[in-house]
């Protein structure tokens, strides 16, 4: 896996390509709770590379959502490819995560 | 070809990475679908990342055998391992429907095998939990 980080004003985007998985989630938790802890309160994390995610890295997901949710701050998730979403969806993620088609939608949804 | 593969592991999460590509292997030459392929990736993934993490009490090296098998409709798989007693059938049912704030963070990977797979067996013998898992290899 790897991530790509991106700032636009104050959102700072991450975008993950690869696997996402029980071998790879710890090092997506390093660097998000990292940008977290740096004071970011606007993160979009864009999935459209991604090929592959189990819930090692939905757990990820869950964690800075919960973060954020606890400073005022939000995460968007953007551009999932459809075997991803089904796993969102399976998992009850697409009702407590906000999903975007786009990088610019999730930025405006921000 | 093989009707039948055994592919033996060991309790560490590096080995899922060779893991995966001996299970990408066994579907390439069946020629499984890439959604059937997919959701089976996902579950064993879950089931041998719970054993890994949670099925061991001592540091020692353990065995973990899978063995799939190809039948007519269907994927049979069954997952071996000398670890603690643990039947995912009994697991408690995560909840999906709570609000963020009350999401737990566990309970997901077994509530996705659920969800993908379309049997699961669980039983115990000796020292060894034996995991049966069915996946339908067409639309019913």
């Amino acid at each position: 896996m790897d991530i790509s980080e991106d700032r636009k004003a104050d959102a700072v985007v991450l975008a993950l390509s690869g696997k996402l998985d029980a071998t790879t989630a710890k090092t997506f938790e390093d660097k998000i709770l990292g940008v977290i802890n740096s004071g970011t309160q606007r993160l979009v994390v864009d999935l459209s590379q991604l090929e592959y995610v189990s819930s090692s890295g939905l757990r990820v997901l869950l964690l800075a959502a919960k973060r954020l949710q606890g400073t005022g701050g939000k995460i968007v998730l953007c551009s999932m490819k459809d075997h991803v979403r089904q796993v969102f969806d399976l998992a009850g993620f697409s009702s407590i995560l906000s999903i975007y088609g786009s990088r610019d939608e999730a930025i405006k949804g921000l | 070809m093989t009707e039948h593969l055994e592919i033996k592991l060991s309790n560490k999460l590096s080995e899922l990475d060779g893991f995966n590509q001996a299970l990408a292997e066994f579907g390439r030459q069946h020629g499984l679908p890439n959604k059937v392929m997919h959701d089976l990736n996902l579950a064993l993934e879950e089931i041998l990342t719970n054993i890994i993490s949670y099925g061991y009490t001592d540091k020692l090296e353990h065995d973990i055998k899978v063995r799939l098998r190809v039948e007519p409709g269907e994927i049979g798989i069954e997952v071996e391992d000398d670890g603690q007693p643990f039947n995912p059938l009994e697991a408690p049912e995560a909840d999906t429907t709570k609000p963020l704030e009350e999401r737990a963070i566990g309970g997901l990977g077994i509530h996705l095998v659920r969800k993908l797979m379309d049997g699961l067996e669980y039983k115990r013998q000796g020292d060894r939990n034996f995991l049966t898992v069915k996946k339908k290899t067409q639309e019913s």
